[in-house]
């Protein structure tokens, strides 16, 4: 039997679907296949996994999953490989810590909340953007890879972070934890309902829903705000246009006149912008403050939304699809590890094989495999 | 004179790790094939080394047998194992118009998951991996050195004066090109990767064995694959030009600590050195004619797709 790859020369219309929900199973299959392996019951697994799909525990996640997922699809579809959303996403909350615990802490120097919030964002975003922008400079005018260096830079920025915490951002009211202070309330931006969690199961679900989808409210609206920006981006606004051209075609710019470099320059920036701006509403959010060695405490949302923008094919209207399977993919594997089913590995694996499974199936949308006997 | 011997071994288990998989990194990638996957496979063969040489150490020692020879035997087997990721990549990314990088980052994660499941076991068994690794000797450092180095020459003789060699030089520049010359892409893509990782693995598993003689499932946020990556890139993936390279990048990783405490830095600056040496590096390597001496593959990265393509 030979197989023979061929180049479709139209693509169905339900293949991007299609292939996602194939790469999606063959991944779950060949985790189940290595958790056999080191004797582990696939069917709790299995359990804990669907479980997870239907748990609103995954609102936070799944909502900065969009921004992020959003954010890394615009350098991507410049072919601009930003693999340092980690680096940016922890960078930015350096000027939140700052701000808020230290320039405009309330107990010495009191600063209207509202302006002391833009100003983290704000800063947020400008260390995010600064942040890929080193990397761009280096893919532009050194011509070197951005995927090394946006690494690098991941772990450049993981170790600032850690000497601030273990020296200037030191907190004082740690109980003997190596930490920053906790972020003041009045700087936090989660609105808390109580509900009384009673009735029949899908009320309690319901409620509980209710609950974080108040108390991660301002992530709600980023999230909203991100993907209403990044499709007005590739819809209306000409960078981006550039940007795709740069993804397919980057000869064709410069016969028209474009700066390449200025292009890379630009959309990772935009890029790292972004994710800046989610790291800041994550610290005021959801971390409220910062732990001691934060490369093993991270939630990995820097690799997680690689997985999301590379699982929606580039297509904006799939990312909140695969935000919400990544999400719930990241929850079945804390979930996992509560279970007493493994430890970080079971992340990694799941991550690991979803994204082997999709990188090798992804072709299938513009190629097709015909049998010969 | 303690001290001396203490830094020479040290510094040899630094550079033999570093050089060896920077050297297994370079043949892979001479033949075109992007590798991403370098951070995971070094953690992977640290985790199957862990596994490995601790029941290997058992058996062998019972029977009168030195433990030189249960790790070396181990540090073989994570060859192996490697070897094993690099004869998937070569074939997958040979045979199929998929993306290099995509695959290398997945197979990425996939390493790290594997480590720890692979070593975690054994090293909480043990508790301390300490006593199954190569005994603190001069001799034996300093022949693991002397073998290191002559792998490398042997691999500047295999890339630089072999049909082999050529063969890869050749997919990695145009495999087209190779191809209708008479060389088998896949054939030669298959050896390189199967000998890249094989020597990457086993130089990974020194970082167990040699350097740091500790393991633990945290090993895999260290990020040294990166580094031997940028090693491989700014020595051009040459196996002579990477050994002063190596050499300073493992004596920057090995001393970062000292440096710390001469220099009174805190440890987290300390471990941010090699990574800032790398971008230097990086810098370096690319503003200057370094660049144009040390290119790298023509078609390194690229998708292999041959119409009408028979697999």
């Amino acid at each position: 039997m030979r197989f023979i790859v061929l180049r479709r020369k139209t693509i169905p219309r339900y293949h991007t679907w299609i292939s996602t929900a194939i790469s999606l199973i063959l991944g779950i299959l060949v985790y189940l296949f290595i958790t056999i392996l080191v004797g582990r019951s696939p069917l709790e697994v299995l359990v804990n996994i669907a479980r997870s799909f239907i748990s609103p525990s995954i609102v936070k996640d799944f909502f900065v999953l969009i921004a992020m997922g959003c954010a890394l699809l615009i350098s991507f579809k410049a072919a601009l490989w930003n693999i340092g959303g980690e680096g940016q996403f922890y960078i930015a909350t350096i000027p939140g810590i700052l701000l808020t615990l230290f320039i405009f802490n309330p107990r010495h120097n009191p600063a209207p909340a509202p302006l002391v919030i833009l100003l983290v964002a704000l800063t947020g975003t400008i260390m995010g953007a600064f942040w890929a922008f080193i990397a761009a400079l280096f893919r532009a005018y050194l011509k070197i890879d951005e995927v090394p260096v946006t690494l690098i830079l991941n772990y450049v920025a993981y170790y600032i972070l850690n000497y601030l915490i273990f020296g200037p951002f030191k907190g004082r009211y740690v109980y003997g934890y190596l930490r920053t202070d906790e972020i003041p309330e009045i700087y936090r931006l989660n609105v808390r309902v109580h509900l009384p969690m009673r009735g029949d199961p899908l009320q309690v679900a319901l409620q509980n829903l209710t609950v974080q989808l108040a108390y991660y409210i301002a992530l709600l609206v980023l999230a909203v705000l991100i993907y209403v920006f990044t499709w007005w981006f590739f819809k209306h606004c000409r960078i981006g246009l550039y940007t795709k051209i740069h993804g397919s075609n980057p000869s064709y710019l410069q016969a028209v006149g474009v700066s390449v470099n200025h292009i890379i320059l630009l959309t990772m920036t935009i890029s790292g912008a972004l994710i800046g701006l989610t790291g800041s509403i994550y610290l005021l959010s959801e971390l409220g403050r910062i732990p001691y060695e934060i490369e093993r405490q991270t939630a990995g949302y820097g690799y997680l939304a690689i997985l999301v923008s590379w699982l929606s094919l580039l297509d904006l209207k799939m990312i909140p699809f695969s935000a919400y399977i990544v999400s719930a993919l990241r929850n079945a594997g804390i979930a996992l590890q509560v279970a007493g089913l493994g430890g970080v590995e079971q992340s990694l694996l799941l991550i690991g094989a979803i994204l082997l499974t999709y990188s090798i199936t992804r072709f299938l949308v513009e190629y097709e495999v015909r049998f010969e006997w | 004179m303690v001290i001396e011997t203490t830094i020479i071994l040290r510094l040899t288990a630094a550079f033999t790790t570093m050089y060896l998989v920077a050297l297994g990194h370079s043949i892979f990638e001479k033949s075109g094939i992007l590798n991403l996957a370098i951070d995971g496979v070094f953690f992977l063969s640290t985790g199957v080394t862990t596994a490995v040489v601790v029941p290997l150490t058992w058996l062998l020692t019972a029977r009168g047998l030195s433990l030189v020879l249960s790790t070396t035997l181990a540090a073989l087997t994570a060859g192996l194992a490697t070897a094993i990721i690099g004869i998937f990549m070569a074939w997958t990314l040979t045979k199929l118009p998929i993306s290099h990088g995509a695959v290398g980052l997945s197979l990425m994660f996939l390493g790290y998951g594997l480590g720890i499941i692979a070593g975690y076991e054994v090293r909480l068994r043990v508790g301390s991996i300490r006593p199954y690794t190569y005994p603190d000797s001069l001799g034996i450092y300093l022949a693991i050195l002397a073998i290191t180095v002559l792998i490398g020459l042997l691999t500047y003789f295999f890339i630089f004066k072999t049909a082999l060699g050529t063969a890869i030089r050749a997919c990695g520049e145009n495999p087209h090109v190779a191809l209708a010359l008479g060389a088998s892409v896949l054939k030669t893509r298959l050896i390189a990767g199967l000998l890249g990782f094989f020597i990457m693995g086993v130089g990974a598993s020194f970082f167990v064995l040699l350097w740091q003689k500790y393991w633990d499932i945290k090993t895999y946020l260290l990020g040294y694959g990166w580094l031997a990556f940028t090693i491989a890139l700014a020595a051009g993936r040459h196996p002579i030009v990477l050994i002063p390279l190596a050499f300073m990048f493992g004596g920057l990783v090995e001393f970062s600590i000292t440096l710390q405490a001469r220099l009174g830095l805190q440890a987290d600056l300390a471990k941010m050195l090699p990574f800032i040496a790398a971008l230097i590096l990086m810098i370096i390597y690319g503003s200057t004619k370094l660049r144009r001496i040390f290119e790298p593959p023509g078609s390194l990265g690229k998708v292999f797709y041959k119409e009408e393509r028979t697999i």
